[in-house]
C-alpha cells in the first residue's frame, strides 16, 4: 500500500517537462496579465500608486461615464459595418482567383499584399489620400464634387477606417476561403448544371453551404477583431479620436485612460473587462446562430 | 520520470517570482543625502537629443567622469514620441534611470508616487544659481519640496508664411502680436483665399487660455477656473475662425506632425515650432523656407510661455551624491551657456542671459532672433499647470472641439473641461 501511495504522490515527469515552454509563456503572458487585469478592475490603481480594492466602482464609473458609451456604440458600428463586407467580399474574390488562368497568381498576391503591409505604413497612406488636399479629395475637386471632410467628419472618419480595415483584411480572408473552395467538390457543381442551375443559384445552393462552417468562423474572428479595433482609427482620428473623441472605440478608450504617467489602471481594466465579456458573449452568439442553423 | 509535489511546488514558484517584480517597485532605495563621496555607475537619460547632440554629451560626460573619478555615467536617449509611456513603463518597473531630462509636468507624478528626490533637501546649496521662477518650476503643487534642477528654457518660436500674407494684402515684416491682431488677420487670410488658406492648424490649449489671460487654475492649486468669461471669450472668436475656415477644419484632431505638414504644404500660414524646424524647412520646402518669418509667441498678457526642461533625479538611486553631482554639472551654469551655444536654447542659471551672447546684436538674423527670445524669456511665465495630465489636455481637447462643431456653446464646454479637469484632480489625489 506503501509504494501505492507514493505512486500517487508523484506526478509524471516527461509530459510536463515538454508543456513547460510552452505553460510557462502562457503563465508569463497571457494568464498573469489577464488576472492582474481582472484584479486591477476592482481597485482604484494608477500607473505610480498602488491601488485600494474599491468593489464595483469603477463598472458603476463607466455606466455614467459618456467617453463608454461612445466607444461602445463605435465599436458596435465598426462590427456592424465590418463583419458583411469581410464574410461576403472575400468569398468573391476568392471565387475570382480561384481559377487557374495565366498571371492569376500575381491577383493572388496583389490582394494579399495589404495583409502583410505594416498597418501604420498603411494607415498612414491611406491619412495622405484621404487628406482636405490629399489625392481623393483634388480628384473629387478635379471632376466637380468637390472637397469632402474624410478626416474631419465623425461619421466619414469611422467609415474611413472601416474602409480601410476591409480593404486589408480582404487578402487574409480570401486565403481562408481558397482553402475552403478547394474542398468543395467539383461533382456537386456538375451535378446542379446539369440540372439547369446557372452561377448565380450554384453560388447559392452549392458553393455557400459548402463554405458555410468557414464564413462562420470567418464572422467570428472578424468581428472580434472589429470589436477591438485600435490601429486603424488611433492613425486616422489621431490620439484624441476624432473630433471631440466622437470616433474613440473602447481599446482606444482603455489606452487613453490607462496609460501614461497618471494613468488610471483600476478604470482602464473595468473597461477591458468589459471588452473580453462583450468578446466572449458575441464569439457565442456566432456558435449558436451557427448551431440553430445547422439543425 | 516521476516529478514529486515539492519539486513540482518549487518549480511553480521559480514560476511565479519574476512576475511579482513586475508590479511597482518596493520602497528599497537610496539615501536623500548627496553630501558622501561622488562615486559609482549611473545611468543619464535624455529626450530625443543623441540626434543632433551626441558630440556634446559625450564631451559633458567625459568632463564629468574626468572630475569624479570613480564615476562612470551610461547615457540613454529616449524618442520624442511616447517619452513619457517610456518614463512611466520604467518607474513601474522599478527601472526608472538614476538621472532623468523631465518637464514640469512629468515631474509632478514621480514626485506624489515618491520617486523624484526633493533637491531644496539633498542640494538646496545649489538654488541661489539658478533663476527664481526656473527653480521654483519643477514644485508641485499639494507637496513641498522642488522636484527636478531647472535645465534650459525656451519660449519657442511661431514660424509663418510672408507670401501667404503679403497674398492676403497683409504687412510680412509686421506680422500678429496679440489674440485680438491674430483674429482679425486670420479672417482677413481666409476671406481672401476663399477659405483655402488657415491662419492657425491647432485648437486653443491651456497655454492660450493662459496667454489670453485668463486665470487656469485657483491660486491654491486645487481646482482649475479656465471656464471664466475671458475663456468663453477666446474659446467663441475661435468659433468664429473655425467657421470661417481661418483655423484648419482637420484642427479638430490634429497632432504636432500633422500641423507641421499642413504649414510645410502652405496649407496654413503659422505654426508653432523650434529652431531645428528651419533646417527641416530648408531640405524640405525651400521655397517656404525663403518665404518664412519668425515671430515671438502670440500673447495678450505681455507674457510669453516658457518652456522649462528639468533633470529629476530618482529617488531610489543607489548612488545619490553622484546622481545629484552630475544632474547639476548637466544644468550649471558653464554647461548651459556651453549648450546654448550649440542650438536655439536659453540657460535657467541666474545671470547667464545677461551674457552679451544674448544681448549684443552683431548684424545678422540669427543674433536678432536669439537676443529677443532671450529678452521675452526675462519676463516670461510658464502657463502649463504643472498638475495638468494628459488626460486633462484631452478632456480640455474634446470639449473645445464641441464648442468649435457647434455641439454646444463655448459656455457648456468649457464648464464641461473645467468639471472633467478637477474631477480628474481629485483622482490624482
Amino acid at each position: 500500500m506503501a509504494g501505492v501511495s507514493r505512486v500517487r504522490r508523484q506526478l509524471p515527469t516527461s509530459p510536463w517537462l515538454f508543456a513547460a515552454p510552452g505553460l510557462i509563456v502562457i503563465g508569463a503572458f497571457v494568464l498573469y496579465p489577464f488576472v492582474s487585469t481582472v484584479v486591477n478592475s476592482f481597485t482604484d490603481r494608477r500607473t505610480l500608486i498602488p491601488g485600494r480594492f474599491v468593489g464595483l466602482a469603477n463598472f458603476r464609473e463607466l455606466l455614467h461615464d459618456d467617453m463608454f458609451w461612445t466607444g461602445l456604440r463605435n465599436s458596435t458600428l465598426y462590427i456592424v459595418g465590418v463583419v458583411p463586407a469581410l464574410v461576403i467580399l472575400p468569398l468573391l474574390l476568392a471565387l475570382l482567383v480561384q481559377k487557374n488562368i495565366p498571371g492569376i497568381t500575381f491577383f493572388r498576391s496583389a490582394f494579399y499584399t495589404p495583409v502583410v503591409a505594416s498597418i501604420v505604413v498603411v494607415g498612414l497612406i491611406w491619412v495622405w489620400l484621404l487628406d482636405e488636399r490629399g489625392l481623393v479629395n483634388s480628384l473629387l475637386e478635379a471632376v466637380g464634387i468637390g472637397r469632402v471632410g474624410f478626416l474631419s467628419d465623425q461619421w466619414l472618419l469611422l467609415l474611413s477606417a472601416m474602409a480601410v480595415t476591409v480593404w486589408k483584411g480582404l487578402g487574409y480572408y480570401m486565403i481562408i476561403y481558397l482553402a475552403a473552395l478547394a474542398n468543395v467538390p467539383r461533382e456537386l457543381h456538375e451535378a446542379a448544371a446539369v440540372d439547369g442551375a446557372g452561377p448565380v443559384r450554384r453560388f447559392l445552393t452549392v458553393t455557400v453551404p459548402a463554405v458555410r462552417s468557414t464564413m462562420v468562423l470567418v464572422a467570428a474572428l472578424s468581428s472580434v477583431a472589429a470589436f477591438k479595433v485600435f490601429s486603424e482609427v488611433y492613425l486616422m482620428a489621431g490620439p484624441s479620436g476624432g473630433p471631440a473623441g466622437e470616433d474613440t472605440t473602447l481599446v482606444m478608450l482603455v489606452q487613453r485612460t490607462g496609460t501614461g504617467l497618471t494613468g488610471r489602471v483600476g478604470y482602464a481594466s473595468a473597461l477591458s473587462v468589459v471588452v473580453f465579456v462583450v468578446t466572449v458573449v458575441l464569439m457565442l452568439l456566432v456558435l449558436r446562430a451557427d448551431r440553430r442553423e445547422e439543425t | 520520470m516521476r516529478i514529486s509535489r515539492r519539486t513540482f511546488a518549487a518549480a511553480a514558484v521559480a514560476l511565479v517570482l519574476p512576475l511579482s517584480a513586475c508590479g511597482s517597485g518596493g520602497d528599497d532605495g537610496g539615501s536623500t543625502d548627496a553630501s558622501g563621496k561622488v562615486e559609482g555607475d549611473i545611468t543619464f537619460q535624455t529626450w530625443n537629443l543623441r540626434a543632433n547632440f551626441k558630440p556634446y554629451f559625450e564631451g559633458l560626460i567625459a568632463d564629468f567622469e574626468k572630475k569624479y573619478p570613480g564615476t562612470r555615467v551610461k547615457w540613454i536617449d529616449q524618442p520624442a514620441e511616447g517619452y513619457a509611456d517610456k518614463i512611466s513603463a520604467d518607474a513601474a518597473g522599478g527601472t526608472l534611470p538614476d538621472v532623468v531630462n523631465v518637464s514640469p509636468d512629468l515631474v509632478a507624478p514621480l514626485a506624489e508616487a515618491g520617486l523624484a528626490l526633493d533637491l531644496d533637501k539633498a542640494a538646496g546649496k545649489y538654488k541661489s544659481e539658478y533663476l527664481d521662477g526656473a527653480w521654483a518650476s519643477h514644485q508641485v503643487p499639494g507637496l513641498s519640496g522642488t522636484y527636478a534642477f531647472p535645465w534650459y528654457l525656451n519660449t519657442g518660436p511661431l514660424f509663418y508664411n510672408k507670401s501667404l500674407f503679403e497674398k492676403a494684402g497683409l504687412d510680412p515684416s509686421t506680422p500678429p502680436k496679440t489674440y485680438d491682431e491674430l483674429f482679425a488677420d486670420a479672417l482677413r487670410l481666409a476671406k481672401k483665399s476663399d477659405g483655402k488658406v488657415a491662419t492657425l492648424a491647432n485648437v486653443p490649449t491651456i497655454e492660450d487660455f493662459g496667454r489670453y489671460g485668463v486665470q487656469l487654475m485657483n491660486k491654491e492649486g486645487t481646482g482649475f477656473g479656465f471656464n471664466d468669461a475671458k475663456g468663453v471669450e477666446l474659446l467663441s472668436k475661435y468659433k468664429e475662425l473655425y467657421d470661417a475656415k481661418a483655423l484648419d477644419p482637420q484642427a479638430l484632431t490634429a497632432t504636432p506632425e500633422s500641423s507641421g505638414k499642413k504649414f510645410l504644404t502652405e496649407a496654413v500660414a503659422m505654426n508653432p515650432g523650434s529652431a531645428l524646424d528651419l533646417g527641416n524647412f530648408k531640405k524640405q520646402a525651400p521655397n517656404l523656407y525663403k518665404n518664412i518669418g519668425i515671430t515671438d509667441q502670440i500673447t495678450s498678457t505681455g507674457h510669453v510661455n516658457m518652456y522649462v526642461m528639468g533633470v529629476m533625479v530618482n529617488s531610489r538611486t543607489k548612488h545619490t551624491p553622484a546622481a545629484v553631482a552630475f544632474a547639476h554639472f548637466v544644468t550649471d551654469a558653464r554647461n548651459q551657456m556651453s549648450f546654448a551655444k550649440k542650438v536655439a536654447i536659453f540657460p535657467s542659471t541666474a545671470g547667464s542671459l545677461d551674457d552679451p551672447y544674448f544681448t549684443k546684436e552683431d548684424g545678422t538674423d540669427e543674433t536678432r532672433v536669439r537676443i529677443a527670445a532671450a529678452q521675452s524669456l526675462k519676463n516670461a511665465v510658464n502657463y502649463t499647470p504643472v498638475l495638468f495630465s494628459e488626460q486633462m489636455k484631452t478632456a480640455l481637447r474634446n470639449e473645445v472641439a464641441k464648442a468649435l462643431q457647434g455641439k454646444e456653446s463655448p459656455k457648456t464646454a468649457l464648464d464641461n473641461a473645467v468639471k472633467a479637469c478637477d474631477q480628474l484632480l481629485k483622482q490624482q489625489g
